[in-house]
C-alpha cells in the first residue's frame, strides 16, 4: 500500500497547488489595475496558439511555424461572422476553431510528407500564402486596410446577452478560454493518442512498427494545433477590434516560439509560465522604451544558458526537492 | 522581356545564395538554425550606408569597412554565444538566435532611427550584356557570387579548415577525440558565414536603395527556404537553389503580379519539395 499513499499524496499536493493558482487568477482583478490585467490578456492571446505549438512540437516533435497563420485565419473568420451576421461569441469562437482546422487539412497533405527542416520550410510557406490571400482577397478582407470596428464579444445564446466591454470582463473571458484549452491539451496528451504522439516524437519508425498509422496521428496533431491557434485569433480580434495582414508578421510567430520554448516545451505548465513571464517582461521593459527590445533580446539569449530546459526547469527541480526523498522520481509535468 | 526577367532573377538569386550559404555552413557545423542570419545582411548594408552617409567615404571604400564591422560584431557574438550552442538543444538554439536577431535589429533602429535610409552609392550605369542593358552593379553581384562560391567549394573540399568543418558536421564527439578544436571551427565558420551575408547586404544596398532595421527578417526566412532546397551543407546546391528562388520570384512578379510574389514562389518551392523532399540533390529522404 505505500505506493498508493505516494500517489495519493502527490495527487493531493498537485490538487492544492492547482486550486491555489486558480484562486489567485480568479481574484486577481480585485487587486490588479487595468494595465496589469491587459498585459495578462495579451499573455493569454499568445498562450492559445502556444498551446497548439506545444502539442505539435512538444508532444509530436514537429516544429510548425504556421501557428500565426492559423491564428490569422481564426481571427478573420470570427471577425467576419460577427460583422456580417452579428452572431454571438460562442458561434464565432467555434467557427474560429473549425475553419483553421479545415484549412489545415489540405495544407497537411504536402507538409506531412516532409520531415525536419523541410517540414519547417513548408509551414513558413503557408504563412506567406495566407498573408498573400489576406492582402489580395480585398472583397472579403479589405486587403492591407484590414477589418476595423469588429464587434465586442456578445455572450448570449442567440440574440441579446451580455457584451463584454470592461478589461476585467475580457480577463475572465480569456481565463475561461485558456482553462478550456489547457484542459483540452491535458486530455489530448494523456489519452492513448497523445501517448502515441510522444512515441512518434521519440522514434517515428519504431512507432510505425507497432502497427499505428503515424500519418493519422501527425495529421491530428497538425489540425488540432491549428484549432488552438484559431481560438487565440478569435479572442484576439474581439479584444483588439481590428485585424489586418500584419498578424502574419514573423515577429508574432517568434513570440509564440519564445513562449513555448522559453517556458518549457513538452510540459503543460511551461508555456503557461512562459506566456505570463515573457509578455510581462516585454511590457515591464517599457520603462526604457528605446532600449526595450534590445534588452529583451539580451535576456532571451541569456535565458537559454541559464535555463536550458525553459523557465519551468528550475521550478520542477524545486518541486522535486520539496517532496520527501523516497518520493523522488521522474516528473512529467 | 523574358531574358530580362531571367537575368533579374539570376541576380536576385545570387543575393539570396550569398546570404544563405553562410546559414547552411553554420547549420552544418553547429546543427543550429541561425534565426538571426538576415540581421547580418542588414548590418552589412547599414554599415556601408553609415560609411557613405556619415563618414563621407566612397562606395568602394565602404565595402571593406562594412565587412570589417560585421566581422567584428560576429566575432563577439560567435565568441560569447554561438560557440556555446554546440552543447545545447536545437530548441534552445532557436531562442538564443531569435534573441540575437531582436538585439541586432533594434540596435540598428536605435542607432539610425526607425525610418528608411537612402543608400547612395554603387555603380548603376547600364552595360550591354548579351544584347541586354543591365546595371553594372547587377553584373558585379553575379560575378562576385561566382567567385565566392568557387572559393568556398575549394575551401570546403581541399583546405585543412574545410576538412575540419566537414569533420565537425559529421561527428562532433569524434572530433573531440581526435583533437579537432570544435569551438574554433565553429567560430571561424560563423564569422565567415555572417561576413558573406554582410557582403550580400553591401552589394544589394545600391539596388534596393533603402536600408532599415527590419530588412533582414524576410531574408532569414528566404535563406531558410534556399538551404532546404539546396540540401544541408551543400554549397553548389545552395547556389542553384538561390537562383531557382530568384528566377521563380521574377517570373511570378512579371506574369502574375508583384503582390503574389512571395506566396507563389513559396508554393512552388513546396511543390519542388514534394518531388525532392530533402533538396535538389538528395534522394535519401523518408516520405
Amino acid at each position: 500500500m505505500p505506493g498508493l499513499t505516494v500517489v495519493g499524496r502527490r495527487f493531493a499536493g498537485r490538487l492544492t497547488s492547482v486550486c491555489l493558482v486558480a484562486a489567485i487568477l480568479v481574484l486577481l482583478p480585485l487587486f490588479a489595475n487595468s494595465y496589469q490585467l491587459s498585459t495578462l490578456i495579451v499573455s493569454m492571446v499568445f498562450l492559445l496558439p502556444a498551446l497548439g505549438l506545444n502539442l505539435i512540437l512538444g508532444y509530436t516533435g514537429m516544429l510548425s511555424l504556421a501557428q500565426m497563420g492559423f491564428f490569422g485565419v481564426g481571427g478573420y473568420t470570427s471577425a467576419l461572422l460577427a460583422m456580417h451576421f452579428g452572431t454571438p461569441f460562442w458561434l464565432n469562437f467555434l467557427a474560429a476553431l473549425v475553419v483553421p482546422a479545415l484549412v489545415a487539412i489540405p495544407l497537411a497533405i504536402p507538409a506531412l510528407r516532409l520531415r525536419h527542416t523541410s517540414f519547417v520550410m513548408c509551414t513558413i510557406a503557408f504563412v506567406f500564402i495566407l498573408d498573400s490571400a489576406s492582402k489580395n482577397w480585398v472583397s472579403l478582407t479589405r486587403g492591407d486596410m484590414g477589418l476595423s470596428s469588429v464587434p465586442r464579444p456578445r455572450l448570449g445564446l442567440w440574440s441579446g446577452g451580455y457584451v463584454v466591454h470592461t478589461t476585467a470582463g475580457y480577463y475572465y473571458l480569456g481565463l475561461f478560454l485558456c482553462a478550456l484549452a489547457v484542459a483540452a491539451l491535458i486530455a489530448i496528451v494523456r489519452s492513448p493518442a497523445g501517448r502515441y504522439m510522444v512515441a512518434i516524437r521519440e522514434d517515428e519508425t519504431l512507432a510505425a512498427s507497432v502497427g499505428g498509422r503515424t500519418w493519422h496521428y501527425r495529421l491530428a496533431a497538425f489540425v488540432l494545433s491549428a484549432a488552438f491557434a484559431g481560438a487565440g485569433g478569435s479572442y484576439y480580434v474581439h479584444y483588439i477590434t481590428v485585424i489586418s495582414p500584419t498578424v502574419f508578421d514573423p515577429s508574432y510567430t517568434n513570440t509564440v516560439l519564445v513562449v513555448v520554448l522559453g517556458g518549457g516545451v513538452g510540459t503543460i505548465s511551461g508555456p503557461i509560465l512562459g506566456g505570463v513571464v515573457f509578455v510581462a517582461l516585454s511590457e515591464a521593459l517599457r520603462v526604457a522604451p528605446e532600449l526595450r527590445m534590445v534588452i529583451y533580446g539580451l535576456i532571451l539569449t541569456t535565458s537559454v544558458f541559464a535555463f536550458p530546459k525553459g523557465l519551468i526547469g528550475p521550478l520542477f527541480a524545486l518541486w522535486r526537492r520539496m517532496l520527501p526523498s523516497r518520493e523522488r522520481g521522474s516528473h512529467a509535468g | 522581356m523574358l531574358q530580362n526577367i531571367l537575368t533579374d532573377g539570376l541576380v536576385i538569386g545570387s543575393v539570396y545564395a550569398l546570404v544563405s550559404v553562410g546559414m547552411t555552413l553554420i547549420l552544418g557545423v553547429l546543427g543550429q538554425i541561425n534565426f538571426a542570419h538576415g540581421e547580418y545582411y542588414m548590418a552589412g548594408a547599414f554599415a556601408a550606408w553609415w560609411g557613405i552617409d556619415r563618414l563621407g567615404l566612397s562606395y568602394i571604400e565602404s565595402i571593406p569597412l562594412a565587412l570589417l564591422i560585421v566581422a567584428a560584431i560576429s566575432l563577439v557574438i560567435g565568441y560569447v554565444v554561438m560557440q556555446r550552442l554546440v552543447d545545447v538543444s536545437f530548441d534552445a538554439g532557436i531562442i538564443a538566435t531569435l534573441g540575437i536577431s531582436l538585439l541586432l535589429q533594434n540596435t540598428a533602429t536605435l542607432l539610425f532611427g526607425g525610418t528608411y535610409q537612402t543608400f547612395d552609392g554603387g555603380w548603376l550605369e547600364p552595360v550591354r550584356v548579351l544584347g541586354e542593358d543591365i546595371a553594372q552593379q547587377r553584373v558585379l553581384i553575379f560575378l562576385i557570387t561566382l567567385v565566392v562560391f568557387g572559393g568556398l567549394e575549394w575551401l570546403v573540399r581541399k583546405s585543412p579548415l574545410g576538412r575540419q568543418m566537414r569533420a565537425v558536421s559529421q561527428n562532433i564527439e569524434c572530433c573531440h577525440v581526435l583533437g579537432v578544436d570544435v569551438r574554433r571551427v565553429v567560430l571561424i565558420t560563423f564569422v565567415l558565414g555572417t561576413t558573406l551575408a554582410a557582403l550580400s547586404g553591401v552589394m544589394t544596398g545600391p539596388i534596393v536603395m533603402n536600408v532599415y532595421g527590419g530588412m533582414g527578417e524576410a531574408i532569414t526566412l528566404k535563406s531558410f527556404a534556399v538551404i532546404v532546397m539546396g540540401g544541408m551543407g551543400n554549397i553548389s546546391g545552395t547556389l542553384l537553389a538561390g537562383w531557382v528562388l530568384g528566377i521563380m520570384e521574377s517570373l511570378v512578379a512579371a506574369y502574375v503580379g508583384l503582390q503574389f510574389r512571395d506566396a507563389v514562389a513559396f508554393a512552388l518551392l513546396v511543390l519542388v519539395l514534394m518531388w525532392r523532399p530533402a533538396g535538389f540533390f538528395s534522394t535519401k529522404a523518408r516520405y
